[in-house]
């Protein structure tokens, strides 16, 4: 069977786009806040705002893996939700093949960027509709970008599919209630990958499970970016698993990137402060491991008021006067290696 | 070893009464925890781990009952005390705090009242003197100006906050036993990092026995000094955490760290568990894991297999265990001929 849609598709959009030299996605100073407003009985007025983005730049190039780790509340969720264009960015733009998603374009345009970018959710359990059968389900995203296509051709399509996330062809007849933790976690992945996307972004696809069903996932994960060659954006809160899929990691705290760089090189050379701590943070599963440890004191602060200058400063152990005041830029410090810091460890 | 356990499990079978059927949630578990102890309890979700401190405290479900075995806390069987005399065991002498620190704390009332009432029942103190006592043990687990904040309300604190007033109260009526399930998995690691250290000063300080119940295996190789992992219900291996850690002997074990990604070593491929954690009504016969295991053969879905003893107080529940070379890292190979089937 094929695996390409081309008979099906409409526009040319990207026509421009060279995989070679340009990043598959782009994202330029992004911003998403979100306003908090107080209500009395006639009016209510926007009195703040959560900065859950608060200017993050990165990119994605073609067939990498891009993890993206932080602690809950840094920003990780609402990044990817305005990368796959469920959210639109308060400020900044997200260039898809060399394309800004956020500029107006007809309806044609638009089904064919969100074609390409998909999302898997991070509960697997709430995030299939209970009462329709897997088979729907899966149809679903070929009812919507390709309605011209043949039943029949969907049907063996959503097996197909099935097959590729190791289920059954029975279970395509089965509903969500009847499978454990991990098998709605490959249905998940089924239905963002059954139109061949390009990218599909990851939020958190593997916390909710065990690790010895963790461990199933994360080798699916790898054998499909290499069958569909995917570029993932994967995102998790456990460091061990970000290095263990990762080309490339970004750690965000409160709304911003903090280091940028290749896997390797994050833990061999970590640059950030907050990378640092993170990393010391992690109890390590053997015995014979002892190390020191640095211990952040007190919590992340909360976006609606960030700390002015580097938003990570409060709690820095290197922090000095300028980190109060300045906000320091993303650099590239040495090459692909991107540090947010006025003093770092390299 | 001389020391006397302060809880000891002899075969303990609870079971949990459902309309599907009879859930088999613990299987003949049998483990101590020692004076002074910090004991791990390990597992994936549904292999008994809280149902075994549920069990031990005797807060299970209407529909949960512990059908057989013993359950003995500095020599007395709990399973056999009256209702009355259990209410005083329960917090001070077994202290246990849970993973949601947001459901044990009620939204409505101050942290003050919350924290007083037990103090004042328990310790038979006036409500100024537990409240003495309160504000003691707030600051000890590092609340900042704890005479303060002690009259705040619950949702005012962030996760890791209340997780430490959770420890705070617990440990204020002074227990000998702390049983924490899972304190640390609603955190994120900067939190739990914190947490840990915390409850890690205080276990040392106070010379307290404990048992951690959790599923990372990061967190038990920080804190306890023995560990027993659970799989399905039952208590496959258990014995000092570095022992464990380093040479593990039974191949559910052994498959849990391998399964997991390392951030030391360089692992292209996990190694993966095939199937799923077994549902308790109609668990497999034999060795719970055999649908599952690579290496198991015919007597494994046949017989349970026996508790093999050896070492410091090492048990492994393994029917192939001595043929079996397993150490992390490096796969095992089972040489079948060589294993002699048992009637």
């Amino acid at each position: 069977m094929t695996t390409t849609f081309e008979e099906f598709e409409t526009v040319d959009l990207f026509s421009s786009w060279d995989a070679k030299t340009q990043p598959i996605i782009s994202i330029h100073n992004m911003k998403k806040w979100f306003p908090v407003s107080q209500q009395s009985i006639l009016f209510s007025r926007v009195v703040a705002h959560i900065k859950a983005v608060d200017g993050v730049n990165l990119f994605l190039n073609k067939g990498e893996t891009l993890g993206i780790v932080g602690e809950s509340g840094c920003g990780k969720s609402t990044t990817a939700k305005v990368t796959v264009k469920l959210e639109e960015p308060t400020e900044g733009s997200v260039y898809f093949k060399g394309i800004d998603i956020f500029q107006p374009m007809t309806r044609e345009e638009e089904l064919a960027v969100k074609r390409q970018l998909q999302m898997v959710f991070q509960d697997p359990y709430s995030s299939l509709n209970p009462r329709r059968m897997v088979l729907d389900l899966i149809k679903e995203p070929f009812d919507i970008h390709f309605p011209d296509m043949l039943y029949e051709e969907k049907e063996a399509r959503v097996l197909e599919i099935l097959a590729k996330v190791g289920l059954e062809d029975y279970h395509a007849l089965r509903y969500p209630h009847e499978f454990s933790g991990g098998q709605r976690q490959r249905l998940g992945i089924a239905r963002a990958l059954a139109i061949h996307p390009e990218v599909i972004l990851l939020d958190e696809p593997v916390s909710a499970l065990d690790v010895s069903v963790q461990a199933q996932i994360l080798n699916l994960l790898h054998d499909l970016q290499k069958d569909f060659d995917l570029t993932f954006m994967f995102i998790a809160h456990d460091l061990s698993v970000i290095k263990h899929v990762s080309d490339r990691v970004a750690v965000m705290y409160l709304g911003k990137i903090m280091e940028m760089s290749p896997t390797g090189e994050l833990f061999r050379k970590t640059g950030h402060p907050y990378s640092v701590s993170l990393l010391s943070a992690i109890p390590r599963p053997d015995p014979r491991i002892k190390m020191d440890r640095i211990i952040l004191e007190g919590d992340v602060p909360s976006p609606i008021n960030p700390p002015s200058g580097c938003p990570f400063h409060p709690r820095c152990y290197k922090a000095q006067e300028l980190c109060s005041k300045v906000t320091p830029d993303l650099e590239e410090v040495e090459p692909n290696h991107y540090i947010a810091c006025h003093f770092p460890e390299i | 070893m001389t020391e006397k356990p302060i809880l000891e499990l002899k075969d303990v079978y609870t079971y949990f009464y459902t309309e599907s059927g009879i859930v088999e949630a613990l299987d003949g578990v049998s483990f101590d925890v020692m004076k002074g102890e910090p004991v791990g309890v390990v597992g994936e979700s549904g292999c008994g781990k809280t149902v075994t401190a549920h069990s031990t405290l005797r807060i299970l479900p209407k529909n949960g009952k512990t059908v057989s075995g013993d359950i003995i806390y500095k020599g007395v069987n709990l399973l056999d005390l009256p209702d009355l005399q259990m209410r005083k065991i329960r917090g001070k002498e077994i202290a246990m705090i849970f993973q949601d620190p947001m459901t044990s704390l009620n939204p409505i009332f101050k942290i003050s009242d919350q924290m007083t009432e037990v103090i004042a029942l328990h310790r038979r103190c006036s409500k100024k003197e537990a409240l003495e006592i309160a504000i003691e043990s707030l600051d000890q687990v590092g609340i900042s100006e704890a005479e303060t904040r002690i009259t705040d309300y619950p949702h005012q604190f962030s996760g890791g906050m209340r997780q430490r007033i959770l420890i705070a109260r617990a440990l204020a009526l002074q227990p000998s036993l702390l049983i924490a399930d899972e304190p640390t998995t609603a955190l994120d690691v900067t939190i739990q990092a914190q947490v840990l250290g915390i409850i890690k000063d205080m276990q040392q300080k106070l010379g307290l026995g404990m048992m951690l119940i959790t599923h990372n295996l990061g967190v038990v190789a920080e804190i306890t000094k023995r560990v027993h992992i659970f799989y399905g219900g039952r208590v496959v291996e258990s014995g000092y955490t570095e022992d464990i850690f380093v040479n593990p002997k039974h191949p559910y074990t052994y498959a849990l760290f391998e399964s997991i990604p390392s951030l030391e070593a360089d692992k292209t491929r996990l190694m993966t568990i095939p199937g799923n954690v077994p549902r308790l009504i109609n668990p497999p016969k034999g060795c719970r894991f055999h649908p599952r295991c690579k290496y198991a053969t015919e007597i494994c879905s046949r017989m349970r297999p026996p508790e093999h003893k050896f070492g410091r107080g090492r048990r492994v529940a393994c029917h192939h265990f001595e043929e079996l070379d397993l150490h992390v890292g490096k796969e095992a190979i089972l040489d079948r001929a060589a294993v002699k089937e048992e009637v």
